[in-house]
């Protein structure tokens, strides 16, 4: 009998033909660890998502059209309020450079992002008390001057740190450009009303009808408060450059809708109108044109055609829904008429460098085109008034001068928004000066607390390559369509054109959402693990672990999943984790884990022992 | 696990194959997996027949090859079912990958095997190298020489493979055409007799939605010596199982089996025939003719190879001057040139005082018929060792030689 007299030692003893329970979700296979078998790890990496990346505050979009799908749209609205004060408005009002980004507008229709913060921002104004909250006080003063939208964000960030913030605007109300450059259609004003009343519940103080350099003076700021940040915009128009401008009847493009904004207007326009520019103020001039009782609107602008205007294609196609006709390559060389305008000389013209803020080349040589007008409203652009400012922060552009932080020198000043984006190659748009303002908020901060200042993060993997993304798992399907008024009612009301989304809608558009590079818990991969070597706490981004001790880098989760957030890294790069042949052996106490103690024991054993070792 | 028709005891005169098949069917087999070849196809014939005319409540599996019959028999067992199965000569190789798993994970599958030589070229003919080849895979193993004894190895070895000392799976053979389809007088037993003497299959951990376990999970290299132990002690485990079942057997059925050998004719024999399966019928009749011309020659017969019964064999063949193995096996390149028994044989006797000379006859190979002229060679053969006191040479190819 061989077996006779043989016995199995503890830590040898084995289940029955080494049946064993079977393998579970926390332990995965009990007996053998097969780490060691891979050479790719699966990683959860999230990338950075195109539209987060392109949002000019870095919202976390793919993060709350995620919360939208479950129907979690408290914590959806909570994650945009991050970064972004007023959703409502930018729901509204912004130029989704995150929808020209998503990836979805190459596989069938851009997801309508800026619907669904809509929905949010409309949900937080109706919330009795906002989600956020001023930060526990930290007796620092910081003043802003101006209440636009870089001001806005600045003062909302700074007061959620704790900040003691007073607001300085000029103009009898707040809102700045959000009220007096964004027509009531677009923005209705209680919208924007509610949201300034945000800021005073976040105990802000907004000092109205102070202008700086009049009212308050630069010595006032820097002796009153530890910071400030000026954030003053582009209030002044600028001029056609054209013979005559002077006469009754010729409007510009800001003060136009900034009266009518703020209910100063006095402006009564006759049944002829031309508009001059080819941006998105002057869409906005020629569409407030009609609603200001004009009946032809003229559109004049140097770009030879449509593609060429500097302005959202949507925008321009619902003004030309309206009866706007447009002249392309023509610039205002003369306004005619007798003290007031009755016609305008236009002469052909083209830019000569890039489009917009680039020389324009008139021809004058040739024949003059007669245009006879009640109206003109010129809308070229804007630029600032900084006759308040001490020169050194100038700069030959008439911006102010901020370093790569947007500080003023060595100063305890900093500036945000337009009067430091423009002519920076940053597109001016609202959702651009929020990023500003947030991001100099935060700066004024480190500097008040002693911290260094980082420059701004890069985003080091930005995912726009669709082969990343299993896309077998995204079927096509249509955008969901906002309604619309119809142009022939709409034009003459302050009716908003643009309408909600119902909570369906919003769902069904945020589903549509790849959630590009980022867990979006889809359980893909804890499902097609052919063993379980994927964990997960709970369905969350995060919460997904790999069990790196029995994953035998087989690669399935990585290709089904759907978003491109699990990738392949190779085993080499790794000095965490690694299942190594002499560990593999080593995880229970068995022969080969004692050989492998006791080999690395064996250099510190004097040469006699080791003769006796055992 | 459901109906056998009652049977009441009845004489019957049937070939191995039907005799195996019956014996399934009295086992009330669960699941039984098939895959033709000839001789086995005989007895795969005979029990879809006993499942198509509802004698017998079974799965019945034809399987795209022997490979997947084998692991589909693995699969059944693991799932707690009496499994069956069977084949023949190339048919039991296909399955070769089969045969260590299912013991390893210690599933009593019983697999009948018709022994048919192996290609080339095709040979339907017996030659017991087809099973033998797998002898230490950790399968009960043994070979019937007629009809009756098929019939009840087949029983034991359920009772033996599925005992929870044991739970290892069983190979009963028997030599094609000479066992698997002459028909010789059997009696099969009161269906009552089966019920007494095999309980119903029971293993430990069966597969089981409701009670989850890994079966086969890989392990650690320091488990596998355990496990390998767990198997050797298992199969040495298996012998007092055998003796008890063999005695058991005797009690319920009236008939005594030797587990080990059957010994014919040895009292006062000089010279002895070691062999297995079917032939043994002929060299008895052939021993019966030699012994009244006044040569001192008899018979032991293997019953059982797996486990091996060294120290029986030790005692038996001890007692005589000269040993003539009966290989019908092939062992090209062996201990002896011939077949492999014959290393069996000597291994067993090395440690005996009384070494007999023993001398391997290569006979019955390709299937061929052992004649009686050629058992009184062998013997002469035998004699003439005793004689000089010394072997000629080890193995003799009969029919070859003078």
């Amino acid at each position: 009998m061989s077996t006779k007299g043989t016995h199995i030692p503890d830590w040898l003893q084995v289940p029955f033909a080494g049946i064993t329970p079977a393998p579970s979700q926390k332990k995965g296979q009990d007996l053998f660890p097969t780490g060691n078998w891979r050479s790719i790890r699966p990683v959860y990496r999230d990338k950075m998502p195109p539209c987060n990346n392109a949002c000019g505050t870095n919202e976390k979009i793919q993060g709350y059209l995620d919360l939208v799908k479950r129907g979690k749209y408290l914590d959806a609205y909570a994650l945009i309020k991050e970064d972004m004060p007023f959703p409502s408005v930018t729901g509204r009002v912004c130029y989704h450079p995150c929808e020209q980004a998503c990836n979805r507008g190459s596989h069938d229709e851009a997801i309508s992002i800026r619907a669904v913060e809509r929905f949010l921002g409309d949900l937080g104004q109706a919330l009795p008390k906002d989600v956020v909250k001023a930060g526990p006080p930290n007796g620092r003063k910081v003043a802003v001057v101006g209440s636009g939208p870089a001001g806005h964000s600045a003062a909302y960030q700074l007061a959620r740190l704790g900040y003691e913030v007073t607001i300085f605007e000029k103009s009898p109300k707040a809102g700045g450009l959000n009220r007096g450059g964004i027509p009531d259609w677009v923005l209705p004003q209680e919208i924007l009303d509610r949201e300034i009343e945000r800021l005073v519940e976040l105990g802000i103080t907004i000092k109205t009808n102070t202008e700086v350099g009049k009212d308050v003076s630069w010595d006032d700021l820097k002796k009153n408060y530890d910071a400030c940040i000026l954030a003053v915009g582009l209030t002044e128009p600028n001029s056609a450059r054209a013979e005559g401008e002077n006469k009754d009847g010729v409007h510009y493009g800001l003060p136009f809708l900034r009266d009518i904004g703020m209910g100063t207007s006095t402006v009564k326009l006759g049944p002829r109108v031309a508009v001059i520019g080819g941006g998105n103020t002057a869409i906005d001039c020629a569409r407030e044109a009609f609603r200001q009782g004009a009946q032809e609107v003229t559109m004049i602008t140097v770009e030879g055609n449509t593609s060429e205007m500097p302005a959202v294609p949507e925008d321009l196609h619902d003004m030309l829904e309206e009866g706007i006709e447009l002249m392309h390559g023509l610039a205002m060389t003369a306004v005619k008429g007798n003290g007031k305008v009755d016609a305008l000389e236009l002469h052909p013209a083209r830019f000569t460098g890039a489009i917009n803020a680039s020389p324009i080349a008139i021809d004058r040589e040739a024949p003059a085109v007669n245009f006879p007008v009640d109206q003109v409203i010129i809308a070229v652009g804007q630029h600032a008034s900084l006759k308040w400012l001490p020169d050194e922060f100038k700069t030959p552009r008439g911006t102010i001068a901020v370093d790569g932080f947007g500080r003023l020198g060595k100063t305890n000043f900093f500036a945000a928004g337009d009067i430091v984006q423009l002519g920076s190659g940053q597109p001016l748009m609202v959702v651009n000066a929020v990023g500003d303002g947030k991001r100099v908020a935060f700066n004024v901060d480190r500097v008040l607390t002693g911290e260094t200042l980082e420059p701004r993060m890069i985003p080091v993997d930005v995912i726009t390559d669709l082969k990343r993304m299993n896309m077998t798992y995204f079927p096509h399907f249509p955008r969901v369509k906002q309604e619309m008024l119809e142009p022939a009612s709409r034009r003459r009301t302050q009716a908003e054109v643009i309408q909600a989304y119902s909570e369906e809608q919003a769902v069904e558009e945020a589903n549509r959402c790849f959630s590009c590079g980022t867990c979006n818990a889809c359980d893909n991969c804890y499902l097609v693990c052919p063993e379980p070597c994927i964990i997960r706490a709970d369905r969350s981004n995060g919460l997904y672990k790999i069990l790196v001790d029995y994953c035998k880098g087989c690669r399935v989760c990585i290709e089904e999943c759907p978003t491109g957030c699990l990738e392949g890294v190779p085993e080499l790069d790794f000095d965490t984790g690694v299942v190594r042949m002499d560990t593999a052996f080593a995880i229970t106490q068995g022969l080969h884990g004692r050989q492998a103690t006791q080999l690395r024991e064996l250099p510190n054993l004097p040469p006699k022992d080791i003769e006796n070792w055992k | 696990m459901a109906t056998v028709a009652p049977a009441k005891k009845k004489n019957v005169r049937i070939n191995g194959c039907v005799a195996a098949a019956q014996a399934a069917k009295y086992a009330d087999v669960d699941v039984i997996t098939a895959y033709p070849i000839r001789p086995y196809t005989a007895t795969m014939m005979a029990l879809a027949q006993m499942v198509a005319n509802g004698e017998l409540d079974a799965e019945y599996i034809v399987a795209d090859s022997e490979h997947s019959q084998l692991s589909i028999a693995h699969g059944a067992s693991s799932s707690g079912a009496r499994v069956f199965t069977g084949s023949s000569g190339v048919g039991v190789q296909f399955a070769y990958e089969l045969y260590s798993p299912i013991s390893g994970s210690r599933m009593p599958v019983q697999m009948m095997i018709a022994d048919r030589t192996l290609d080339p070229p095709g040979d339907f003919g017996s030659e017991h190298t087809d099973a033998l080849s797998t002898r230490d895979m950790g399968w009960l193993m043994g070979w019937s020489c007629d009809a009756q004894e098929a019939f009840d190895n087949h029983l034991m070895a359920y009772r033996i493979g599925e005992d929870p000392r044991v739970l290892l799976p069983q190979m009963v053979c028997q030599d094609g055409f000479f066992v698997s389809h002459i028909t010789t007088d059997c009696e099969l037993p009161d269906s009552g007799q089966v019920k007494e003497f095999l309980p119903p299959y029971k293993h430990p951990y069966p597969l089981d939605p409701r009670h989850p376990v890994s079966h086969g999970p890989q392990i650690m290299p320091e488990q596998g010596p355990p496990l390998q132990l767990e198997r050797a002690r298992a199969m040495e485990g298996a012998v007092p199982v055998i003796e008890d079942v063999h005695d058991e057997f005797a009690r319920i059925f009236g008939r005594r089996y030797d587990p080990w050998v059957e010994e014919f004719m040895t009292d006062g024999a000089d010279v002895v025939f070691f062999m297995q399966g079917g032939h043994a019928v002929t060299a008895r009749h052939a021993i019966r003719h030699m012994r009244q011309r006044g040569a001192n020659v008899g018979l032991v017969r293997l019953r059982t190879i797996r486990p091996y019964p060294t120290d029986r064999v030790m005692q038996s063949l001890s007692k005589f001057k000269v040993v003539g193995v009966v290989e019908t096996n092939m062992g090209l390149g062996s201990v002896s040139s011939g077949g492999s028994l014959y290393a069996e044989a000597c291994a067993a006797l090395y440690e005996s005082d009384t070494r007999p000379l023993v001398l391997s006859f290569m006979a019955g190979m390709g299937g061929e018929a052992i004649v009686l002229k050629e058992f009184y060679w062998m013997t002469q053969k035998m004699l003439d060792a005793q004689k000089r006191g010394a072997i000629e040479k080890r193995t003799h190819w009969v029919g070859f030689e003078e």
